[in-house]
């Protein structure tokens, strides 16, 4: 073959590669429904009677409950190897596919299944992999039953609005109470401070120095904005400093405790540096209250050498009850999750989390409308949850503005070796007069 | 022009003019490979579908930031680890001049993306005419250990620059990818076809590398290339036939550098949202990585080495999700998890492929075309 001839089958050659390329996509985007399938005149009416558009099938889920059943598609993007959150990302993971197991067991909502164990991905907390992996699952799902991390979420909000997906956090920050399609549960980060200083008080009086160490991030920042609105209500002398996450860094933090000796001691931290930090500035000789934020406590910590500080001085601040507290719905996830090898209460907020996606999915199944659209105007008309007692029924409210809808409400808990996680409830669900108070027209702690 | 047959063939290693020799596409068959290769780039959008589009639109974005590495690292021979700051300083850069003032709380101007893309190279180009010179005084594994305390002094700087950065864990928005009115960002209709948001961000990033790539093959093939490959070579014989070591060390970190500027401010406009402790080693050893498995002082292996870096982890999802058991382990449960598994797949390949194929991607490429150019008569 001359040299000439062999190029002129280049072109030839390129528009079979072109054909064989399109057929391939066309093919694939068949099978995910069509991002504007909404618009259709009537969407799918299907047997079960309800309006249904993307990640709802009449074929049962895989490893189906109910066969008969037909199936919705719940997305997880979740932290589960190498970001920091992968020990609590586990358990979150694992108590909303119990969960679903059980509602599937109850017999599905409106002649379908849930499953949120087909679409989980790992985000490895980073905002790049969190968008990537979701542009995977878009087509897939009808929402996602977790969005783990704020600048993760935050690289698919504008996306999850423009397909009106809904997505159940897994954090509680104040800037989630702003977002129409984010279903957030329990008090965020702002207001756990603004109850902990306030009871503090109570306990203490308001003529004390307050130090909160708290880490360099939204979390951090976003408790700290809350306590400093507090000691500012309460004229508490007041400072705050950033400690960066890794039990081995924190001989700052320590030494700003002992130095500044403060009456109350606030850490928005994980377990190990919160641990670290109370245990070393006891061990110097500082004594004091010591609050710390929902995610500060492990019950692993009792075993540390620092346990007898803890116990003398730690009280947690959180959202709601730790896994033993005493209600139906602490119940049922204990009976779900059976025995667990290390009790960690990222189980019960994986838990809590869900009850709103099954409140919303129940309202729209209602409604006969199981679209997207259909499950965020759902989302939209809750004004109340049924929690199972885990928080109260008011904490559900999305169809009020933050100012309004925004729970309030935090627990303390206190160190208890009798109990399974090392805490147990000793002041229940209340609102401070600094929460009562402070007008939410904005996130403590803006994001992005 | 009456060129002798065998130029206008090509026969390899045959060149009978210097223009020839040191051509862009000295061979028909690498004029008609780059044709045939662009038009199949052309085409990827239309054959994959978006979120697989996006990986690529990304790939091809890296691409230009490890063209950048390899120009000062495997052209120029400067070992730099300190890539993933000038990333940084670049993405910062592009993101404060390109941001869109609305949807941000951190410091943004607004600015088209003709200002901030060249503007996000510029100041990082600027970072890197600061950090050449030490580049004089050291060399090999001293030069690596200054440019790594580059990644840790970037990292404390965009943690602590909160007003640009938005700060861990919040994070702000990347630039906006906005010509002149026509927003690149969103879906919606180019040369008559009606594309999604990831195709038109992968047709950008594809002329942007393609521009980024015809720039550094020509800097590599002209007097600035082989003053690089002389330095790299052997530094003193470079200075005694007149090469000035200062000025060219310098050039090479300073146009590297704009090329990882621009790399970073596109790939976080095309990502979404940027958190400063992105810019961490890892992320310059991912660089490195690309470089080494596409193969050194090559522009189409830097090419060919970050897409395979960033389409690596989905490849490796793909195949975990083919082996039984584990791949319906998605959490807790017994040993490791379909993550896990990735993320160790993910090493392996990369060590396989170091250990198998030194010469890197451009190593495969290379025996293959000289199987052939043989052909039968192969060995």
């Amino acid at each position: 073959m001359s040299p000439k001839k062999r190029w002129t089958y280049l072109p030839l050659l390129l528009v079979v590669l072109a054909l064989v390329a399109a057929g391939c996509r066309a093919a694939e985007q068949e099978m995910q429904p069509p991002e504007d399938q909404e618009q259709e005149p009537a969407g799918d009416d299907d047997a079960q009677g309800a309006q249904t558009d993307v990640g709802v099938t009449e074929e049962p889920c895989p490893n189906a409950v109910n066969e008969d059943n037909g199936c919705i598609y719940l997305g997880i993007i979740s932290d589960l190897t190498v970001g920091p959150f992968a020990p609590l990302a586990g358990p979150i993971t694992e108590a909303q596919a119990a969960f679903w197991r059980r509602v599937n067991e109850e017999g599905g909502i409106a002649g379908y299944d849930i499953d949120a164990t087909t679409y989980v991905r790992d985000n490895e907390f980073n905002a790049e992999v969190h968008n990537r992996v979701f542009q995977e699952i878009r087509g897939e799902v009808l929402a996602l039953a977790q969005t783990l991390g704020s600048s993760p979420t935050l690289a698919i909000l504008d996306d999850m609005r423009d397909d009106s997906i809904v997505g159940a956090p897994a954090s509680w920050n104040s800037a989630w109470e702003f977002e129409d399609v984010i279903l957030e549960s329990g008090a965020n980060y702002c207001f756990e401070s603004m109850n902990g200083v306030d009871w503090a008080t109570e306990q203490v009086g308001t003529d004390i120095s307050l130090l909160h160490i708290h880490f360099p991030d939204d979390y951090g920042n976003d408790a700290a904005a809350g306590s400093e609105i507090a000691a500012q209500a309460h004229g508490i002398e007041y400072s705050a400093q950033e400690t960066p996450p890794g039990r081995d860094q924190q001989a700052g933090a320590i030494e700003a405790v002992v130095s500044q000796s403060p009456d109350v001691l606030f850490i928005t931290t994980g377990p190990q540096e919160m641990v670290e930090i109370v245990g070393r500035a006891a061990a110097r000789g500082w004594q004091g209250l010591v609050l710390g934020s929902g995610p500060t406590w492990n019950p692993a910590l009792l075993g540390t050498d620092a346990a007898p500080a803890l116990e003398a001085m730690y009280h947690q601040v959180g959202p709601w009850g730790t896994w033993g507290t005493d209600t139906a719905g602490h119940q049922a996830m204990r009976d779900a999750l059976g025995d667990v090898s290390e009790i960690n209460d990222g189980y019960t907020a994986g838990w809590v989390w869900s009850y709103p996606m099954r409140a919303a999915l129940e309202a729209a199944a209602e409604n006969g409308d199981l679209t997207r659209e259909g499950l965020l105007q759902a989302v939209s008309a809750l004004t109340e949850v049924d929690y199972e007692g885990m928080l109260p029924n008011e904490a559900g409210n999305y169809a009020d503005e933050p100012e309004q809808g925004a729970f309030r409400q935090s627990i303390i808990a206190g160190v208890d070796t009798e109990s399974e996680t090392g805490v147990s409830t000793i002041e229940d669900f209340f609102t401070g007069p600094t929460a009562e108070e402070h007008a939410l027209d904005g996130p403590c702690y803006e994001l992005g | 022009m009456n060129r002798p047959r065998s130029a206008g063939r090509g026969r390899p290693l045959l060149y009978t003019s210097y223009a020839q020799d040191i051509a862009m596409f000295n061979t028909p068959g690498k004029r008609w490979g780059v044709a045939a290769l662009f038009a199949l780039a052309l085409l990827a959008p239309f054959a994959f579908n978006d979120d697989v589009v996006l990986i690529l639109a990304l790939a091809l974005v890296a691409a230009i930031g490890a063209i950048g590495l390899n120009l000062v690292t495997g052209y120029a021979g400067q070992v730099s680890l300190g890539h993933a700051f000038f990333l940084g300083i670049g993405t910062y850069a592009g993101a404060v001049l390109g941001g869109d003032p609305e949807a941000t709380r951190a410091l943004a101007f607004g600015l088209p993306m003709v200002v901030w893309i060249p503007g996000a190279g510029l100041v990082a180009a600027l970072a890197g005419l600061i950090v050449g010179p030490l580049a004089t005084r050291l060399r090999g594994l001293y030069l690596a250990i200054v440019t790594l305390g580059l990644v840790f002094l970037g990292g404390h700087l965009f943690k602590e620059a909160r007003f640009i950065t938005g700060g861990i864990g919040a994070g702000r928005r990347g630039a906006a990818l906005d010509f002149f009115g026509y927003r690149f960002d969103q879906a919606g209709p180019l040369l008559g076809l009606d594309l999604t948001r990831a195709q038109k961000q992968y047709v950008l990033a594809l002329v942007l590398l393609s521009i980024f790539a015809v720039l550094g093959r020509n800097l590599a093939r002209s007097g600035v290339g082989r003053a690089f490959s002389a330095i790299r070579d052997r530094d003193i014989a470079a200075e005694v036939i007149g090469v000035g070591l200062t000025k060219y060390k310098v050039l090479a970190f300073t146009i590297s550098s704009f090329y990882a500027g621009v790399a970073g401010a596109v790939f976080y406009s095309i990502a979404g949202v940027v958190e400063p402790t992105a810019f961490n080693l890892l992320l310059s050893v991912q660089y490195i990585a690309m470089i080494l498995i596409g193969g050194v002082a090559t522009i189409s292996g830097s090419i060919m080495g970050a897409i395979f870096i960033m389409t690596l982890a989905r490849v490796t999802q793909e195949i975990a999700h083919y082996i039984p058991y584990i791949s319906t382990q998605a959490i807790g449960g017994g040993l490791i998890n379909v993550f896990q598994l990735e993320a160790i797949l993910y090493g392996l390949l990369i060590i396989g492929f170091l250990i198998f194929e030194p010469r890197g991607l451009f190593g495969i490429w290379f025996r293959t075309r000289n199987y052939w150019k043989g052909w039968p008569f192969s060995y």
